[in-house]
């Protein structure tokens, strides 16, 4: 591994001024929980000359009541997360961290969520095979081929893809995503807030180096969740080729409120594992409001939200996959007290 | 005179048939177990190969500067002088080795290495691009070439065109790894001189010394080979492999001991796997469900080795049957054993063939079964697994599922799949020869103060060879385990024999058992002259030496011991044939749920029925039954090695892409010891435990929903696009 220097700030001010200014500027990396970094960095497939360990900085872990909103810590570990989210002690959020709960239980393995924090979780990088054997200089790390475009690619996007054609690997942000959550993200200048659903980027919006809208000096500070989110019905699926670590083939977040005729009102319906964003159907989720639920409904909701899919060579199996998913999750959410 | 050679009755068994924790339980799961990975010695160097990770390479330079300029590198060396081309993705494909003096510094420099190379323009990875006309030749008799034939093709298509029914079918399985924990490699102390010991991960301690000292221009005499704790070799660790040599040459240049443990990529691309198959089958059977014909073409995809796969019919009985199998091989690393080399891929192609027949005539899967296979263990076998899997109580015995089940058509306390969930049941069988050879030995010392040494080189693989050395001695002494120490696992002591085939029980066992035989003829010698009697006629029970004719006559172990003063019994036993016998017989059951929205597998229940003959320890024969099981499932459901074949690049070389189940993945099992076999000899097993699991989940996918998934694994992909073609 390349030698580094590790800088340890106080502040989330002192961290974003170490930090270069321009993506695909490796020189300073943030540190985490580094299950990502190490990783990354043991293949070489970042370099940087100084890491910048967040976890010097006092006050970013840890999960408070805001009044209208639910926040957690960029640094709070998966682990914490986990069990917080057992206990539900915020009133009103029982729903939502319930789903939370079945989201974070899902990541991997319980080592790896005793050190990963949720920011971590956010920012991590692809899993494509391509991606991460440094032998195939793709266009995420800065080349000219999404090798999985013509390659290997059972594990790879079927919507939103092009030119890359990865799978943004966290499921938190499609479960957050689904809750309405904003992440806070704090810059030499100030600090702003955005939609998780907005944080994420395609490949085809802007630079494929990248797959949120962070900047290079920036810092995820916090999570935030509406209670209001917090208080829908919402379930969580994620479908795993093991049960034992794994990433999402596919995955579903669904957050839903029922009007008083027992009709959709408020729906989210998020995708995970089938495109480089989590994947918010908007469309769908329109198609769905003031209808009843039922096979109908379901069967609507499945081939709207897989209508534009355009799978590759290997990965034709997620369409059906996804559509499983998703009429179970509008089964389950029924079943939600 | 030489004792009596026997085992005693299992009835007056005490400490062998019992369930006993191995005995280096504790020093495993607390990690003070010392393996070849862990050694530290003064002055050791970290040597790393350098890999060009491709398939087939044109080498224009290779630059050492770089890597010698980085601090803490004492070496760096070419592995073959003025190497041109790569010709395959395997050992071929290491080019140089480097050294240092911190495991990191050696990785940095193995990294800095340059090579400038070109890909060839036909990787050679796919039987299409080995068969073109101008692809380079990977081996004499060419890319494709007809390595086995039986049987007559003519009175084969007869009998199928006989046959009333008649099913055609293409079954398939990926390369699959050894993936051992702990990889491939060996510590060298070796400072130059007239004698060296190497700590090597290795399946034959005994037989090592002969190939490192080859490697350091000794004769075996002056290398020892040490092997405390085994990390998994399943086969792929018999020889000391390219890595042992270099390893070898780095200590000669340097006079230093040299760590060299391949990386765990390195331990995907070079260290041998299970071959891949293409197996085509026609088969026909008649009204009550004989196959009357069954026509095989097969390829073995061994890389540049030629593959493995026994020629069919595999264990079942065919009236007619002709197979012709072709070895196709790639610029990949070559096949190696590996736990029932070939049968696994026989297995799962033919058990899915009778069940496809069983279907097409409406009947009982394990009627047709019992039907056509000749060994009545078999029949009990299987009888035994239905009973433990719930079949008398599942409603689908001659067709699939058409309904999630439900609670009371499975047995009590079986676990039920989740809701909507298809639910279905299969059986495969296996059989094994096993064994023992000719070779192994044992010495047993006894000392004045009553301790009890009982030596032999082998290694102990995890199967619990360390603690039979023990117990066998233990028994036919009358004394508790703890009471013997084992030694073993060094090529010092008497000789043991490479673990393969699972052949150590059948060859070490005898050796031990001889040894304990003469031990104890030994101490009656000491004993007739304070107890008066003669030899033959004294007790061995709970501590004590007692007069057959006389139980007054009794002195306890520790005085009997006491009497040898200053003459320590030592006697050496060597393999004797009475005391093993080989053939061993399995069956499998398995209950799993589907999914048939997502096409998700999960396995519920496993059964597995296994002789052995004597269980030398009934805890570590179940660990065995159990540990087949689940790399069965592992293979049935997650594992392949996936290849770019444009780049002629391997995608799965790490635990994370290459994918073995785990914990969560594990149904119940059920591990049952054949208590029909009472034969009075020992034997090994666990290779017949390994081979029929992925038949039996095949076979249950499909009476669970109707999807016939043909190629392994079964993944959801292809369960979606079986179901799809079910309609």
């Amino acid at each position: 591994m390349k030698p580094f220097e590790m800088a340890l700030p106080r502040s989330v001010e002192e961290a974003t001024r170490l930090l270069p200014d321009t993506i695909g500027d490796d020189r300073a990396r943030l540190l985490a929980g580094g299950q990502d970094l190490l990783t990354e960095m043991k293949e070489h497939l970042v370099e940087p000359d100084v890491v910048v360990n967040l976890k010097s900085v006092p006050g970013l872990a840890g999960i408070e009541d805001e009044g209208s909103a639910v926040r957690i810590g960029a640094l709070t570990t998966l682990a914490t997360l986990e069990a917080f989210a057992a206990q539900s002690p915020f009133e009103g959020c029982e729903r939502g961290f319930r789903m939370l709960l079945e989201a974070v239980e899902s990541v991997a393995s319980p080592q790896i969520r005793s050190q990963a924090t949720l920011g971590g979780n956010l920012n991590q990088r692809p899993r494509c095979w391509y991606y991460r054997m440094e032998q195939f200089p793709c266009l995420k790390k800065g080349g000219t081929e999404c090798f999985s475009y013509y390659g290997k690619n059972r594990y790879n996007a079927i919507l939103g893809g092009g030119p890359s054609y990865i799978v943004h690997p966290s499921d938190l942000a499609v479960a957050l995503t689904a809750l309405d959550a904003e992440v806070e993200l704090v810059g030499p200048t100030g600090t702003r807030s955005m939609l998780v659903e907005d944080f994420f980027v395609l490949p085809s919006e802007g630079d494929p180096l990248r797959e949120t809208r962070i900047a290079a000096n920036e810092v995820l500070s916090c999570v935030r969740i509406p209670k209001a989110s917090m208080a829908r019905k919402s379930v969580w699926l994620k479908f795993k080729e093991r049960d034992a670590y794994d990433f999402a083939l596919a995955s579903v977040a669904l957050s839903a409120e029922h009007a008083g005729d027992g009709s959709y009102g408020d729906v989210r319906l998020v995708l995970g594992g089938v495109a480089p964003t989590p994947w918010r159907c908007h469309r769908t989720e329109k198609k769905l409001l003031g209808r009843e639920p039922g096979e109908d409904a379901s069967v609507l909701a499945q081939e709207d939200a897989l209508a534009e899919a355009e799978p590759l060579s290997e990965n034709g199996y997620k369409v059906p996959l996804t559509k499983g998913l998703i009429a179970q999750a509008l089964l389950r959410i029924e079943e939600v007290r | 005179m030489e004792p009596e050679i026997r085992w005693k009755d299992r009835d007056d068994l005490t400490v062998l048939d019992r369930s006993l924790p191995r005995v280096d339980a504790v020093a495993k799961v607390t990690g003070t177990a010392r393996y070849s990975h862990d050694m530290r010695l003064p002055g050791m160097v970290y040597a790393r190969l350098v890999l060009l990770p491709w398939s087939r390479a044109r080498i224009q330079v290779i630059d050492l500067a770089p890597a010698q300029a980085l601090p803490g590198v004492v070496h760096a060396a070419l592995v073959e002088e003025d190497k041109e081309l790569v010709r395959y993705l395997g050992d071929d494909a290491v080019v140089a080795v480097v050294a240092a003096e911190s495991p990191e510094q050696a990785r940095d420099a193995a990294r800095a290495v340059r090579i400038d190379w070109t890909p060839e323009d036909n990787p050679l990875i796919t039987r299409e691009q080995v068969s073109e006309e101008d692809a380079s030749s990977l081996a004499r008799r060419g890319n494709v070439w007809q390595s086995g034939e039986r049987g007559d093709e003519d009175s084969t298509q007869r009998a199928l065109q006989g046959a009333l029914v008649m099913v055609e079918a293409e079954y398939s399985a990926p390369v699959q790894h050894h993936a051992c924990l702990e990889t491939h490699g060996c510590v060298v102390d070796f400072r130059g001189g007239d004698e060296a010991t190497v700590y090597a991960s290795t399946q034959a301690v005994s037989n090592n010394p002969r190939s490192f000292a080859r490697a350091l221009g000794l004769d075996s005499a002056q290398v020892r080979v040490v092997c405390e704790y085994m990390g998994g070799g399943f086969g792929s660790k018999f020889g000391i492999g390219l890595e042992g040599r270099v390893a070898c040459e780095v200590a000669k240049a340097l006079g230093r001991p040299v760590h060299l443990m391949v990386d765990r990529p390195q331990e995907f691309l070079m260290t041998g796997n299970r071959s891949g198959t293409r197996q085509v089958m026609r088969a026909g059977a008649d009204r009550d469900g004989r196959i009357v014909a069954l026509h095989v073409e097969a390829d073995k995809f061994g890389g540049v080795s030629g593959g493995s796969l026994p020629t069919p019919p595999y264990i079942y009985r065919v009236e007619e049957a002709y197979a012709r199998i072709h070895t196709v091989h790639a610029a990949l690393d070559g096949n190696r054993a590996m736990r029932a080399p070939g049968h696994p891929q026989a297995s799962f192609a033919m058990e899915s063939m009778v069940d496809e027949l069983a279907t097409e005539l409406g009947m009982d899967a394990v009627e047709v079964r019992i039907q056509n296979l000749a060994s009545e263990t078999h029949h009990r076998q299987l009888r035994a697994v239905a009973r433990a899997i719930g079949w008398d109580q599942h409603p689908f015995r001659t067709s699939p599922a058409d309904r999630p089940l439900e609670s009371h058509e499975r047995p009590p306390g079986c676990p039920a799949a989740p809701p909507g969930w298809m639910e279905g049941i299969g059986f495969a069988v296996s059989q094994w020869g096993a064994g023992g050879r000719r070779g192994a030995q044992c010495e047993v010392r006894i000392e004045s103060d009553g301790s009890v040494t009982s030596s032999c080189g082998v290694q102990d693989l995890g199967t619990g060879a360390r603690s039979y050395v023990a117990a066998i001695v233990a028994e036919e002494l009358g004394l508790e385990r703890d009471q013997v120490t084992a030694r073993i696992g060094d090529s010092a002591l008497p000789p043991g024999v490479a673990s393969g085939g699972s052949v150590t029980t059948g060859s070490v066992a005898p050796a031990v058992q001889h040894a304990a035989l003469l031990a104890r003829e030994a101490m009656e010698e000491r004993a007739v002259a304070v107890l008066g009697g003669e030899t033959g006629g004294f007790s061995f029970e709970r501590g004590r030496i007692t007069r057959k004719d006389d139980a007054s006559r009794s002195i306890t172990w520790r005085e009997a011991c006491a009497l040898l003063g200053e003459e320590p019994v030592s006697v050496v036993g060597s393999f004797q044939r009475e005391l093993h016998q080989g053939g061993v017989h399995g069956a499998q059951a398995a209950r799993v749920a589907v999914d048939p929205m997502t096409g998700r597998v999960k396995v519920l229940d496993m059964a597995c029925v296994q002789d052995q003959g004597i269980p030398l320890n009934r805890a570590t024969v179940r660990s065995q039954i159990n540990g087949g099981m689940v790399q069965g499932l592992s293979y049935a459901l997650f594992e392949q090695r996936v290849v770019d074949p444009d780049f002629g690049a391997v995608l799965t070389a790490n635990f994370e892409d290459y994918k073995i189940a785990g914990a969560k993945d594990i149904p119940r099992m059920q591990p049952i010891i054949d208590e029909g076999d009472q034969r009075s000899a020992v034997m090994g097993m666990a290779e017949a435990t390994g081979v029929p699991g992925a038949g039996a989940i095949a076979n249950a996918v499909h009476n669970a929903c109707g999807a016939r998934v043909r190629a392994l694994p079964i993944t959801p992909d292809r369960v979606l696009e079986a179901l799809g073609r079910k309609g």
